[in-house]
């Protein structure tokens, strides 16, 4: 075989590998993005069950809340569904911080209380795992072969969703087996 | 909800994954949920429930001075396959799907949510360094993972990319809380006793720590008794025991869950005075369970359950006169004994498997997809499908 013969197999075969490789990490990449697809759903659930039960609490039981209290938090929520300024994480962390400052022995119904409870535990699940998710097909992105052959290089990168999910004295005060246990 | 539970170890050798597996399907299927496992194991008829489907046997491959078992290939993958199709579940859970075992191939195979768990028993860092990004394209694939302990998130983390949340091993509080004593041991009315549990041939469980420190302790409770149940040979126990510390000891042997339950709620203290990490310590919640006041080493895992001290005597690891101390003087307060007691039922309330299915519930409730079912790919297809159009646009929207 002459040296042009072998530097064209050696060259096919290069081409072929990087074209395996390159399907591979397409398929990886596709089956991500429907996981990060799945997470995001999962999280944005999470995020308006919060907000609708916020602004029930809000509106429904200042007495219980004080009057300021409640106000504060029917606001929080309001802001959560339409950011002023356009940060979504901004505002939920301002409904969260609104949720960890009730005290523990709110006078509204147990069943209200609970799903609040169990609500934030799904949220901080829901958070954890699309975070997961992005972070994975970050790692994926950001090789260096899959930047360099410019995989997905269109595309925007998935955002982490950065927020203070912590539960507070009102939230955790529910023993975990009954949190929101009669929530689907 | 439809569950499929998928252990990765043979279901008729005894081991704490599958212990796991058990006691979480039954509880599933007690809150009424539909539950369905695959499991490899000796023999088929091993699996007594219908509800139970065999992925036959692992082959044991000898690594690291033990053993680890390996089912890989395209025979258990039909059964995988077979296995998803017929299920129609809303959600798989693997247990520790990095092993090249029928897990990973439900990894592989499985088109929809994966909760995976895991349990990093029997796994190794080394082995995980060299293996871990081989696997990692298909373990990808899981939605929502769990580590049972610190020590395991940790792993994952380190080798497997990705984060877990943590949700402890359980255990069935009520069959430790209540029932009878052992026979001629019942405890604050005979003479007092001090319980230790495990292999005792092996080192790292301490044994002959806590008989150099009885050896302290007898002289100061002259009527104490030290209870020895586990697998391992007598005669070499005996020899360890020595001609002076004989009427003190008693062996048991290897006990059944009903005796070791027994067990527990019979001694004046459960020793645990083991000198190496175990990944979790449900021993020491099956004694909270059962009441025993409990005296233990220092060990992190062991630290996380007694709540550093607060439902538990914590003394440092390999050290004879300090176990001694701790020993006798508990031996004499019983006082203390009560108030440990107390407050290890609480903590163990909360490893009750009612409590943690829940948490386990919760989990597959965040990565169900509503109306969709858990399906098997026909082949781990390379081929590309171009994705729907719009869904990149909508993404970043909601995003933003």
């Amino acid at each position: 075989m002459t040296t042009t013969g072998v530097w064209l197999l050696v060259a096919a075969v290069v081409v072929l590998l990087l074209l395996g490789w390159t399907l591979w990490t397409l398929t990886r990449l596709r089956r991500l993005s429907g996981r990060v697809d799945r997470a995001w759903t999962a999280l944005e659930t999470q995020l308006q069950r919060r907000a609708g039960l916020a602004d029930e609490l809000g509106r429904e039981h200042a007495d219980a809340l004080g009057e300021g209290a409640a106000h504060r938090l029917a606001e929080a929520a309001a802001a959560v569904r339409t950011p002023p300024s356009g940060d979504r994480e901004a505002a939920e962390n301002a409904l969260g911080r609104e949720l960890r400052e009730l005290p523990a022995d709110l006078a509204v119904p147990t069943a209200l209380q609970a799903d609040l409870a169990g609500t934030g535990t799904r949220l901080q699940l829901a958070r954890r795992f699309y975070n997961d998710a992005v972070r994975d097909t970050r790692d994926l992105r950001h090789r260096r072969l899959a930047r360099l052959l410019r995989v997905h290089a269109h595309r925007p990168l998935p955002r982490f969703f950065d927020i203070d999910d912590g539960l507070g004295p009102a939230l955790s005060a529910v023993p975990p087996a009954d949190r929101g246990a009669d929530r689907p | 909800m439809r569950i499929g539970l998928v252990c990765p170890y043979m279901w008729d050798t005894p081991g704490g994954v599958q212990y796991h597996v058990r006691d979480l399907a039954e509880t599933l299927r007690g809150l009424g949920h539909d539950v369905a496992v695959l499991t490899p194991a000796e023999s088929e008829e091993s699996l007594t429930e219908p509800w139970m489907t065999w992925a036959g046997r692992t082959v044991p491959i000898p690594y690291n001075g033990a053993m680890s078992s390996v089912q890989f290939g395209p025979v258990s993958a039909a059964r995988v396959r077979r296995w998803l199709r017929d299920g129609h579940f809303d959600v798989v859970h693997v247990h520790d799907p990095a092993a090249p075992s029928i897990g990973l191939s439900v990894c592989m195979l499985a088109e929809g949510p994966i909760v995976a768990t895991f349990h990093a028993a029997t796994v190794r860092s080394k082995w995980l360094t060299a293996w871990g990004p081989m696997v990692r394209p298909w373990l990808e694939r899981i939605s929502g993972r769990i580590a049972v302990s610190d020590f395991a998130r940790r792993l994952q983390v380190e080798h497997l990319g990705g984060d877990a949340v943590i949700i402890p091993n359980g255990v069935h509080v009520d069959a430790f809380a209540e029932g009878p004593s052992l026979p001629g041991h019942t405890r604050g009315v005979d003479g007092p006793t001090i319980g230790f549990i495990g292999r005792y041939e092996e080192p790292r469980k301490g044994l002959p720590v806590l008989l150099e420190a009885m050896r302290t302790v007898v002289r100061r409770h002259p009527g104490a008794q030290l209870l020895v149940a586990g697998r391992g040979d007598p005669e070499a126990l005996q020899e360890l025991v020595g001609e002076e510390l004989r009427p003190h000891v008693a062996l048991l042997g290897e006990l059944t869950e009903a005796d070791k339950a027994a067990f527990f709620r019979s001694v004046d203290v459960y020793c645990a005075p083991n000198l190496l990490g175990e990944s979790f310590g449900v021993i020491l919640i099956e004694a909270l369970a059962a009441g025993a006041p409990i005296v233990a080493s220092d060990l992190a895992a062991f630290a996380a359950v007694l709540e550093d001290g607060a439902a538990g005597v914590l003394v440092r690891r390999g050290d004879p006169a300090a176990l001694a101390a701790a020993l006798g003087d508990l031996l004499a307060d019983p006082e203390r004994r009560a108030e440990l007691s107390t407050r290890g039922r609480q903590v163990a309330a909360g490893y009750d498997w009612s409590v943690l299915a829940q948490r386990i519930l919760a989990v597959y409730e965040t990565v169900v997809v509503p109306g969709a079912e858990v399906t098997a790919a026909d082949a781990d297809e390379i081929l590309l499908t171009p994705d729907s159009p719009g869904r990149g646009t909508r993404r970043t929207r909601v995003r933003r």
